[in-house]
């Protein structure tokens, strides 16, 4: 019984000298965590902070949704084209991609989460003619 | 970046004595000998009927099924349940994401309400059914409490409050990687991986071995061979002697 506990316990001592080894040359032994690479957006900010449209944007497109087709409400802070107005991006050529392209503002968090995208199988994707017409 | 530090020194700690445990346990249960032969009859009596038996055992659990209808419906559920939960997780370990992980992900989300149903259908039955109560201990009560919770705590996040899953991936990445990155700071969030920290921790002290132990189950795993071969365990070679010494003794 002792003699496992001895044994166990120096298991574990030598986990955490691995481990602090481990700690010590994160930077250059082990490859750096990969996080979505968002593209740059137009705009000085979002309609809503940050740390809440991480978390609830699609509860707001989908309030939206609801609001406006099941009860004619067509509000413009929450809605769809407004969002890709601003990050969507445009080619050297001077068309844009749409927002869910790979690589894209959309895409970009979605692909790294394994969340499919169901909007753009009906929405434009891409930022509208009048909207696209203006400076 | 505190919760982060915080929460990585938690895993850590709990993923050493996961493994540690449950290696420890594993080579107990593989030393342990089985004098007898005692597989529950009607058994095989090759090897492969044996490895269809355990496999019968472990994807359909068929002598639950026999022994108790409702305890195999809610306890399939329940492990089935968690089997794909679980496996929608990989999202948050793998990058690139799998592609069949990410063709689950729809899937997961029913298993995690079809997890929650079982689980409290396991613990309906512990508290409805007289004769099953009387046998219960605290420890079966909180198992299925802690297990629900688990449960409710994520599929919470999908349907109450969402989470940053971004920042968790990163996380978790960082976990794998050694490279620590903050914990988004979500209520649910911190309950959810701190019960999942409880579940890896008590793992190796609790019922919850029926996993590996099963394996080892002497009335499951052997052949029904007792006229055919004599069973003698390894460490009663030595004390073993023919039939015809043991006339001369007498």
């Amino acid at each position: 019984m002792l003699h496992g506990l001895t044994r166990t316990v120096g298991m574990i001592r030598s986990f955490v000298v691995l481990f602090i080894f481990a700690l010590s040359g994160s930077a250059g032994l082990f490859a750096d965590v990969a996080k979505p690479q968002i593209p740059a957006s137009r705009g000085d900010q979002c309609v809503e902070p940050v740390e809440i449209m991480r978390r609830n944007h699609f509860e707001f497109i989908v309030h939206q949704r609801d609001l406006t087709v099941h009860q004619g409400i067509r509000t413009k802070r929450h809605s769809l084209a407004g969002c890709i107005d601003c990050h969507s991006t445009k080619t050297a050529a001077g068309q844009y991609l749409p927002v869910n392209a790979e690589g894209e503002f959309c895409q970009t968090c979605h692909t790294y989460a394994a969340v499919k995208i169901d909007c753009f199988s009906c929405h434009a994707a891409v930022p509208t003619e009048k909207i696209s017409q203006s400076p | 970046m505190l919760l982060g530090s915080l929460f990585a020194v938690l895993f850590y700690l709990a993923t050493a004595i996961l493994v540690l445990g449950l290696v420890s346990r594993i080579r107990r249960y593989a030393r342990t000998p089985a004098p007898l032969v005692i597989p529950t009859t009607p058994a095989p009596i090759t090897r492969s009927g044996v490895a269809a038996r355990m496999f019968r055992e472990v994807v359909f659990f068929e002598s639950l099924f026999k022994g108790s209808k409702w305890s195999w419906l809610f306890g399939w559920l329940f492990h089935f349940g968690m089997l794909i939960a679980l496996a929608r997780h990989l999202r948050y370990f793998t990058e690139p994401v799998w592609n069949w992980v990410v063709m689950i992900q729809w899937v997961g989300v029913y298993a995690g309400m079809a997890m929650f149903v079982g689980l409290a259908g396991l613990w309906a039955r512990r508290i409805l059914v007289d004769r099953i109560r009387y046998i219960s201990a605290p420890s079966d009560h909180l198992m299925l409490a802690l297990l629900l919770a688990i449960a409710g705590s994520g599929i919470g996040m999908k349907y109450v409050a969402h989470t940053d899953i971004v920042a968790v991936k990163a996380f978790t990445l960082g976990l794998i990687r050694f490279d620590w990155q903050p914990l988004p700071a979500d209520a649910l969030l911190i309950v959810h991986l701190s019960l999942v920290v409880v579940l890896m921790l008590i793992f190796p002290f609790s019922k919850l071995l029926h996993a590996p132990g099963m394996f080892f189950s002497p009335t499951r795993n052997m052949r029904d061979n007792p006229r055919e071969h004599r069973h003698v365990a390894a460490w009663a070679q030595d004390l073993s002697s023919t039939p015809s010494d043991r006339s001369q003794v007498s």
